[in-house]
């Protein structure tokens, strides 16, 4: 008989960004056929959309009271339930109490920041009684296990993974004709533009492009994405570094592994990545990167086959990393093959296993 | 015994093992393998194992590690010794395998191959080891049921590392120093810090008796082979063997003494004044062991005192025809050491000071193998603690029976007060701790009590790490059983899972590794511990008495009837002297043990930075 998994998450399909996907590449790898997995989001519409074997995904609702009234009436309709994965630390107190309720296993999923900030002692004894942590960084679960009373060998890392579409290939001559960038060299960035997440490191960049200018003088910056800080960081962009950025809006996932292959260099000196597939995604396209301290990023930008990692505050020495690293040409692909679809549904599998091959608890001690 | 270490870089994205990072965890550990170094790396590249040997079964270069089965299969890098391993070579044989060396690492392959992990069972030794196997993809960690030799392991989340030393894994430079308050509070309550804590967040200690396997996704949760309560419940349930219990003692004592002489160099014995060691020596020069060399610590501030124990242990090294090196230690020689010292303890202790330099004593003898009658206080009930917790916990229990009360005598009692009174510090506690097993317990062993940590540690770190750590429940479960131990058993479960593992134990090996010199301990076996009487026999018995009459001649009635001295060594003034503390009349060595605690943690830890 297989296994039934009721996964409460904020994103998934239907919904951007980096946690939908991570969400929806998880429940792909676990989908095995056997294992059903029943996921209620919050945000993201997935009708219409085909769905792996065995998958199914409620109507998205974003009101919590809502959203916990829905989720137990779901649950009780799909007992028996073998493990509730809750996708994000702010729907803990409902997992836990469906685990109980259920008598499932419960898992709970850290991104990032989720668990670097909120440290309140009811967060904390929520993660304490999982049976499986996973987080998509070591430095994640580094900095989960410094406040998390959990035994280490319980809280496992289970890094993104880079979509087949992302590969080397040859610039689009539509996209080329369409943005019409110049000689370049381009420098590409790819993220939220959003008031929240200021730590992606935008501003510093546009601060070294007039000296790189120097040496690159038809050198151009293109920010791709969307949000409440984007009139700002144009604002900016114009007083620092006139007519050096060009912002894109939003672009679909679709779009994305062309806009990498016209790229030469990915920059994002983000100090708070909970991992940054996007470096991953340019690497794979064969882009070299440029990351920042701090957060994930060290996972996602393995070794100097792909980049280097800067500390976004010595602008200097991002000013040095972009130019030696746009003289070095293109990265190495081979250095991403390890994060590519097979390994990680392998490894989410051989996870699921071990966790299904517990004993269900029913108390929450450790 | 060596030291060992290795790397497996688990998860499909973690880079392969970093050769150099190997080499530096197995060079920190130069001291506990003179003799000889490996290094392996598998052909992928994605696991290592290191190996420093210092040589003592099976001389030869075919006794060498990391060793590998003759398929390939297994590779093990191996830290310690097994008894009997020539009986399970002879079964293996029997059953068909081939073996190419003399060693004990060679058995440890085949019964691997034969039993997969559960082979942890036959063994009889200590041990600590990681062996890899290739066709199952999963590397294995194992330590001995009592913990005699250390193992640290620290996993990132896609590399997975362990070694003999916690400082060594530090010295590969790829494992965090983030400090653990859990190890930090419970060194400064205790003395020692409890497994599975260091002080270091990022690295564990396997507990003893343990076993964890590593497979594609990263170490599994330890699983426990042995229990010192469950042993010591079942060795009570058994139907008792015939004989009295005083030859039953005897056998058990003579059979841990002749395992424990296995070795293809000479086996000497550390010799005090006292029972314990007394008759491990008498019992081997029964044995007709040739050449016996007993070494006994002598201090020169003692010479001609009745704490002086170098005449009686020169008498008994005499009675039993050794020959005995009597080496003494004044308080420059401590100073000099001082330094070296704090670099070889792997983790913070208030003791091991006596066997550092015992062991020096060894190594300057030419001894790579001695004898110590470690343990036996745990077997036979030699502590006060057998004598002071059961009445404890009888008397005060119905005052723990009273929410609130015991902690509300404690607050009353405030420092000032409880100076006022010339109370010891940890008096106000008697209450609050004193009815309960574990609280009891705490009182005895403690360094500091809880309710004292903030006047030394920051506060955020006491409220951590006592959070974390939870001493009573951690004190508590070494009690654990399913019918229940007797009053003996208990205090025996305690004093063997708590105070002789995390103190004694890896006080040794720190302190013996430091000079080369293997420390054997014949009363601290599991096959021992399971051939005494049962724990209320030995209650009711003097244990001490029947194991000072197992050599033939028994020993002299002057150690018989020798008042326990315990830790009356000018080690404790020269501690306290050390720390920076008043001066003393006499030797007070709790305060003696608070200020150096204090003294130690500040030079060697205070970060924690030393590796």
């Amino acid at each position: 008989m297989g296994s039934r998994i009721l996964a409460l998450v904020g994103d998934c399909y239907g919904a951007r960004g980096g946690i939908a996907r991570y969400n929806q590449d998880l429940f792909e790898g676990l989908a095995d056929g056997r294992t059903e997995i029943l996921i209620l989001p919050r945000h993201g519409d997935a009708s219409g959309r085909e769905l792996p074997a065995g998958v199914r995904q409620k109507t998205a609702i974003f009101g919590r009271l809502r959203y916990s009234l829905t989720a137990i009436v779901a649950a009780w309709r799909f007992r028996p339930i073998d493990t509730v994965f809750c996708g994000h630390v702010f729907m803990a107190p409902l997992g836990f109490v469906l685990a109980r309720l259920f008598r499932a296993r419960y898992w709970v999923q850290a991104h990032g920041t989720d668990v670097w900030k909120d440290r309140r002692g009811l967060v904390r004894r929520l993660i304490e009684a999982a049976d499986l942590v996973t987080t998509v960084s070591r430095e994640t679960r580094r900095i989960l296990l410094a406040w998390v009373d959990l035994p280490p060998e319980r809280v496992r890392v289970l890094p993104d993974t880079v979509q087949d579409v992302f590969r080397p290939g040859p610039p689009s001559p539509v996209l080329v004709n369409r943005l019409n960038l110049g000689k370049g060299p381009i420098l590409l960035t790819v993220g939220r533009l959003a008031s929240s997440e200021r730590y992606k490191g935008h501003e510093a960049v546009f601060s070294v492009l007039a000296g790189l200018r120097v040496s690159f003088p038809t050198l151009i910056h293109v920010v791709a994405g969307d949000g409440d800080d984007r009139s700002r960081l144009e604002a900016v962009a114009e007083e620092v570094a006139p007519g050096a950025v060009r912002f894109l809006g939003y672009v679909p996932d679709a779009d994305l592994p062309d806009l990498y292959r016209l790229a030469d260099l990915y920059v994002m000196p983000s100090t708070e990545e909970g991992f940054g597939i996007v470096y991953l995604e340019a690497a794979a396209c064969g882009l070299r990167v440029v990351g920042g301290k701090g957060g994930g990023t060290a996972d996602a930008i393995p070794d100097e086959r792909v980049g280097v990692i800067v500390d976004p505050a010595d602008r200097s020495a991002l000013a040095v990393a972009i130019d030696r690293q746009l003289r070095r040409g293109r990265a190495d692909p081979t250095a991403v093959e390890p994060y590519r679809r097979a390994h990680f549904a392998a490894c989410a599998r051989a996870l699921y296993a071990r966790l299904a091959a517990q004993p269900r608890r029913t108390t929450a001690g450790p | 015994m060596c030291g060992i270490a290795g790397i497996h870089a688990y998860l499909d994205v973690a880079p392969p093992v970093d050769r150099e990072e190997l080499a530096r965890m197995n060079d920190r550990m130069v001291s506990r393998g003179p003799d000889g170094s490996g290094l392996w790396l598998s052909r992928e590249g994605r696991t290592g194992l290191g190996h420093r040997r210092l040589a003592i079964i099976d001389l030869s270069v075919g006794g060498a590690q990391p060793m590998h089965s003759q398929d390939g299969r297994l590779t093990i890098t191996f830290n310690g010794e097994i008894y009997n391993y020539r009986e399970l070579r002879a079964e293996l044989q029997a059953a068909g395998r081939t073996f190419r060396t003399q060693s004990d690492t060679e058995v440890l392959l085949h019964l691997y191959a034969v039993h997969g992990v559960t082979m942890v069972g036959r063994l009889r030794g200590m041990f600590a080891f990681g062996l890899w196997d290739a066709e199952k993809k999963v590397l294995l960690l194992a330590r001995d049921p009592l913990g005699i030799k250390p193992l640290y392991w620290a996993d990132d989340g896609w590399t997975f590392r362990f070694a003999s030393q916690a400082k060594a894994l530090l010295a590969g430079g790829a494992v965090s120093r983030d400090p653990d308050p859990a190890g930090i509070v419970g060194f400064h309550l205790l003395g020692s810090v409890p497994e599975p804590f260091t002080v270091w967040r990022s690295i564990q200690s396997l507990p003893a008796g343990a076993t964890l396997t590593v497979d594609a996704i990263g170490p599994g949760t330890p699983q426990r082979y042995y229990d010192v309560a469950s042993a010591l419940e079942d060795r009570a349930t058994v139907q008792a063997a015939r004989g009295s219990a005083g030859s039953r003692i005897a056998d058990a004592v003579r059979d841990s003494v002749r395992h424990h002489l296995v070795a293809d160099v000479p086996v000497a014995v550390f010799l005090s004044a006292g029972i314990d060691s007394g008759t491990l020596l008498g019992t081997m020069s029964g044995m007709g062991v040739p050449d016996i060399t007993a070494v006994t610590l002598g201090f020169q501030e003692f010479e001609g005192q009745p704490l002086d124990e170098a005449p009686l242990a020169a008498e008994v090294a005499a009675r039993y025809g050794a020959r005995h090196i009597l080496r003494t230690v004044d308080r420059a020689e401590f100073e000099r050491d001082l330094p070296a010292l704090l670099d070889a303890m792997d983790l913070p202790t208030v003791d091991g000071i006596n066997t550092w330099f015992v062991a020096k004593a060894a190594r300057e003898a030419g001894i790579k193998v001695a004898l110590s009658g470690l343990g036996a206080d745990e077997c036979f009930g030699g502590y006060p603690s057998f004598r002071d917790v059961p009445r404890s916990v009888h008397w005060l229990r119905p005052v723990s029976w009273v929410p609130g009360l015991g902690a509300l005598v404690r607050r009353g009692l405030s420092g000032a007060l409880a100076a006022g009174l010339r109370l010891h510090p940890k008096a106000p506690g008697v209450l609050q701790y004193g009815g309960t097993w574990a609280g009891a317990y705490l009182l005895r062993r403690s360094v500091y009590m809880p309710w004292e940590l903030h006047e030394i540690l920051d506060p955020t770190v006491v409220e951590e790490g006592l959070r974390r750590l939870a001493p009573l429940s951690r004190i508590a479960a070494a009690l654990e059983t399913s019918h229940g131990l007797g009053d003996f058993d208990r205090v025996a479960a305690l004093e063997t899972s708590l105070y002789m593992r995390n103190q004694l134990l890896r006080d040794s090996d720190w302190a013996g590794m430091a000079h080369g010199v293997e420390i054997r301990v014949p009363f601290v076996d599991a096959f021992f511990l399971a051939a005494l009487p049962a724990g209320p026999v030995l209650a009711g018995m003097n244990a001490k008495d029947a194991i000072a009459a197992v050599p033939e001649p028994p020993l002299p009635d002057e150690v018989r009837h020798r008042r326990k001295t315990g830790f009356s060594t000018p080690v404790g003034r020269w501690l306290n002297d050390a720390s920076g503390a008043p001066q003393q009349q006499g030797i007070d060595l709790s305060a003696a043990s608070r200020a150096w605690a204090r003294e130690l943690w500040r030079a060697g830890w205070a970060g924690p930075a030393a590796a």
